[in-house]
């Protein structure tokens, strides 16, 4: 689990820009669908052909909450700064840039 | 341009200093100016997908978004095509026929799932069977999301069933067959290394130059990124505690492939005792002795399932079949102590946490 979530520290489509400091990109089935500033409280619900879940936002920080996936793995990860959560089986992903310390020191994580 | 070398050539050999400095440094200029020339304006792009149920990161090098993009969905759509045929999961995968015609018959495969077979029994042979894709009628017993363990008389009425040396493959007829009534091949432990290395080639058939392709944490990687340094890998820290001490160590692929096999990957605890997912064949028991195990090879089909078998054999076993092969890697032991192959000490660097 842990491996799947923090292997993914860049961006799920073909820029070269990075996640904007301090955004959150939530992507269903392989597509952007919703930014937010990493600024600001709030709750999105997400949904895709498989699934849904709610991602919260609060105190520059992201978790996700109420997945309909069967090991809720999603859920466990808790309150992530920086990197990203995915919902392997609602084929949702939500992404967090992160200001200064450097989302991109290595390429790929192996683990 | 001849004139002008012949005359600085001349001025070189009588040894005029200053012509000499002009003559190097014009030199140099020429090899900055190639250099970025040749890579024109390549940049590096990034994708990721959900395949092979986990994530699938392709990076690579290219002057355009339209040729990275073509070359990375060309690498996503070899590593789909891959695990159609070989995912346990799928009903309709070859290997799921493989496994359902157990003790019943042999069944026609395509070259991909025969070569992938060959290459595991290579691992299993060199191992010793400490890596065996037979290993499903015990693995597929343990369910780690419910965090629950088989009864041990389950594990030991299995064992039987485990077993590379009898799976029997024919090249000429590109057949593959369980003799026993339920064997099952899981090939999890392989298919991700192998499929890192298809992908690789497409993308080279495609004509990039550098690129990455991490299926999991089972990663290759081509070519060097513009700007001329290698694709910087982190291992991960087994014993991690949150976002700032996750990696464990650093370092620069240069054509190589890199796997990581864990005992935090997927695992419970309990009464105090950690079960993880790497089961030993010969006890169908989570192989105790690693943390973690990191081969650095040329191939990922290697990388992927030696770092199993390196696991299961434990530290010492370990080493001397990654010497013995020739390649490299990093060992973390039961009691956290770390070991690095000599060839890795000077390319590896180890991150301090406080």
């Amino acid at each position: 689990m842990a491996l799947l979530l923090a292997s993914l520290l860049s961006l799920i489509f073909v820029k070269e820009v990075l996640p904007h400091a301090s955004e959150v990109s939530i992507e269903v089935e392989g597509k952007v669908l919703y930014r937010y500033p990493l600024d600001g409280n709030r709750l999105v619900a997400v949904r895709s052909r498989y699934g849904h879940l709610v991602v919260e936002i609060r105190d520059k920080k992201v978790r996700v909450i109420d997945a309909s996936c069967p090991n809720r793995l999603c859920e466990e990860e808790g309150w992530v700064s920086r990197g990203a959560i995915i919902c392997i089986p609602n084929r949702i992903s939500v992404l967090v840039g992160s200001p200064g310390k450097g989302d991109r020191t290595v390429d790929a994580i192996t683990g | 341009m001849m004139r002008g070398c012949d005359f600085l050539h001349l001025k070189f050999m009588r040894g005029e200093g200053i012509a000499r400095i002009f003559l190097i440094a014009v030199l140099c200029l020429l090899m900055t100016l190639l250099i970025s020339c040749s890579r024109g304006r390549e940049r590096v792009f990034r994708k990721s997908k959900i395949l092979m149920d986990t994530i699938v990161t392709i990076s690579v090098a290219a002057e355009s978004e339209d040729k990275a993009e073509k070359a990375i969905e060309s690498g996503f759509a070899e590593i789909d095509r891959l695990d159609r045929m070989l995912s346990f999961f799928s009903e309709s995968s070859e290997l799921s026929r493989i496994n359902r015609n157990a003790g019943v018959a042999p069944v026609s495969v395509s070259p991909e799932t025969l070569e992938v077979m060959q290459r595991a029994l290579y691992t299993s042979a060199k191992t010793g069977g400490a890596f065996d894709v037979t290993i499903g009628p015990e693995s597929s017993q343990w369910d780690f999301y419910k965090k629950k363990k088989p009864d041990d008389d389950v594990i030991r009425e299995r064992l039987s069933l485990v077993d590379y040396r009898q799976i029997q493959i024919n090249g000429i007829k590109s057949t593959i067959f369980l003799p026993k009534k339920g064997m099952l091949a899981d090939l999890g432990g392989i298919a991700k290394g192998y499929a890192a290395d298809r992908a690789v080639e497409e993308m080279k058939r495609r004509g990039i130059r550098a690129g990455l392709v991490a299926v999991a944490g089972d990663i290759r990687a081509f070519g060097r990124k513009p700007g001329g340094s290698g694709w910087k890998v982190g291992i991960r820290n087994p014993r991690a505690k949150g976002k700032d001490d996750e990696i464990m160590a650093t370092m620069e692929l240069d054509d190589m492939a890199i796997s990581t096999s864990g005992d935090y990957e997927r695992y419970f605890i309990v009464d105090g005792e950690r079960y993880h997912h790497i089961l030993d064949p010969k006890t169908g028991y989570p192989a105790r002795g690693c943390r973690s195990v990191t081969v650095v090879a040329r191939d990922g089909v290697n990388t992927d399932s030696f770092s199993t078998g390196v696991f299961v054999l434990g530290p010492e076993k370990g080493l001397g079949v990654l010497k013995e092969m020739g390649f490299d890697g990093v060992i973390v032991d039961s009691d956290g102590g770390i070991e690095t192959t000599p060839g890795l000490r000077n390319r590896i660097e180890f991150q301090r946490h406080s």
